[in-house]
């Protein structure tokens, strides 16, 4: 009788072990998946303000073609591309075209102070920031992940939860990952 | 000596806030013990009584914190058309920390600072004097809002109301005792072999409130501690935060609406620096704080 007991209550203890790793383990990836759709909400922000910005650049710096064709031909990139790989490459790709125009812009005082381009810079800054933001949470979410997927006990339970490591969101310029406060 | 990582840092103001909370219900449970052995019966009736008090006073601020602390500070509630730039910073700092967007508050006030409230991240508040506003650049102002959210992100509401009512649960019952023991309370009681002697309770009954009020601002240093630390792993940029404490440090003007009871939600102690002594201050020191951050500046956090 005791024994039954015993054995009753350890069972009860193992399957309630078990659900709480399993549902641990759904959590973090539904918390990767969470922190990837924020990175592309903020990437179609940007990408949104990017004809504006155009634009205004045009208006005073007309000659500049070959910095606004990068940034044109980079916003499309990015609005294309859709697995992880590609929307990190194309982030990228934007984000330097980006730095590279707001460079040419510093040699047009008009166009720094005129008011739309004031109002762009905020914006851009702002939304520099989050998308870089976006980038961090999703890569902390991606490592806690993939700590639980690899370590004891929660890696007993990851087949039957059917979760994996994910990749991580990596940007090719790594000045980008370190300074998330780019400076317009 | 290498420079603690954020992680590091965080880690270990969390276990030290943990073992002070601990150091407090050891102390109730040494009062508690105090009031039973030298008091009897009428020493055990006062437990409760001082509970429920501590109980109700405390949680009442806590659940109504936000709309307590706005009237007390005198702050009001803003929209985002009010302050774009400034609802643009908290704004990265949520998606940073992934914490719903708080309310956003002004307090029409020269003195530079911030403060934090709300029982949970979904009712939190945050607000700023005008005066912070003013002197304050864009990395400056990231990493005070960043400071903040911290505060909500670790639930430092609730951690300063258990404090305060564990504090006000030592200080009651030690006052309740002293009063008993004034009137004579105590005397008509007959001395059983295992009752303590009345003069062995009184070091007790004193000391036990000042170390739970030491104890509370030593949990709420901590806290501090840990909000910067956690800033830095939202914003990755401990120079930002770092700036914005130079920028209190060298400011002198104080807060206009002051109180000892709001002093702990600020950035920095809106109070005289030199009217509390630093056992007892809410703030670990300002020049350290810049310290620490210009450490993990300097190791590339």
């Amino acid at each position: 009788m005791d024994f039954t007991v015993i054995a009753l209550a350890v069972l009860v203890f193992l399957v309630i072990f078990a659900v709480l790793q399993y549902n641990r383990l759904i959590r973090l990836n539904v918390q990767v998946d969470e922190a990837f759709a924020q990175i592309e909400v903020q990437l179609k922000r940007r990408a949104d303000l990017i004809p504006n910005l155009v634009e205004t650049v045009k208006g005073y710096a007309s000659h500049e073609r070959e910095a606004l064709e990068k940034v044109v031909q980079a916003r499309a990139a990015s609005t294309a591309a859709s697995t992880l790989p590609a929307v990190a490459a194309a982030d990228g790709a934007l984000t330097n075209a980006l730095r590279g125009l707001l460079a040419v812009a510093e040699a047009y005082p008009d166009l720094k102070a005129s008011t739309n381009f004031l109002q762009l810079q905020e914006e851009l800054a702002t939304t520099e920031n989050k998308v870089s933001f976006a980038r961090q949470f999703y890569n902390d979410n991606v490592r806690t992940l993939n700590t639980a997927v690899k370590t004891v006990p929660s890696s007993f339970f990851a087949g039957i939860a059917k979760v994996g490591e994910r990749e991580f969101y990596e940007v090719d310029d790594p000045a980008i990952r370190n300074a998330p406060n780019v400076k317009f | 000596m290498p420079a603690p990582s954020f992680r590091a840092l965080q880690a270990s103001n969390k276990r030290k806030t943990f073992f002070l909370l601990f150091s407090m219900g050891v102390l109730v449970w040494l009062i508690a013990y105090v009031a039973v052995s030298a008091f009897g019966g009428s020493g055990a009736g006062v437990i409760p009584i001082a509970v429920l008090i501590s109980l109700i006073t405390v949680w009442g601020s806590y659940f109504g914190s936000d709309k307590l602390v706005l009237a007390m500070t005198r702050a009001h509630v803003i929209q985002e058309s009010d302050n774009p730039k400034l609802f643009n910073l908290v704004h990265e700092v949520c998606i940073a920390s992934g914490l719903p967007m708080p309310k956003v508050a002004i307090v029409q006030d020269n003195a530079p600072n911030a403060f934090a409230t709300g029982r949970d991240p979904e009712h939190a508040l945050i607000a700023f004097t005008t005066g912070l506003l003013e002197v304050m650049d864009r990395d400056e102002l990231q990493g005070v809002v960043a400071h903040e959210m911290s505060h909500v992100a670790n639930r430092d509401t609730l951690v300063s109301a258990i404090a305060a009512t564990t504090a006000g649960i030592i200080a009651l019952i030690s006052d309740i005792l002293m009063r008993m023991l004034w009137f004579g309370g105590a005397r008509s009681r007959d001395h059983r072999d295992n009752q303590m002697p009345i003069f062995l309770a009184i070091i007790p009954l004193i000391l036990a409130p000042i170390a739970a009020t030491l104890l509370k601002a030593a949990v709420s240093r901590k806290r501090e501690s840990l909000a910067d630390a956690t800033a830095v792993s939202f914003t990755r940029n401990p120079a930002g935060l770092r700036s914005a404490l130079e920028v209190l440090a060298r400011d002198n003007t104080v807060v206009a609406a002051r109180s000892s009871a709001v002093a702990h939600m600020y950035i920095e102690s809106p109070l005289d620096a030199s009217a509390a002594s630093r056992l007892f201050a809410t703030h670990p020191p300002i020049q350290e704080r810049i310290a620490t951050l210009r450490a993990m500046e300097s190791s590339g956090i």
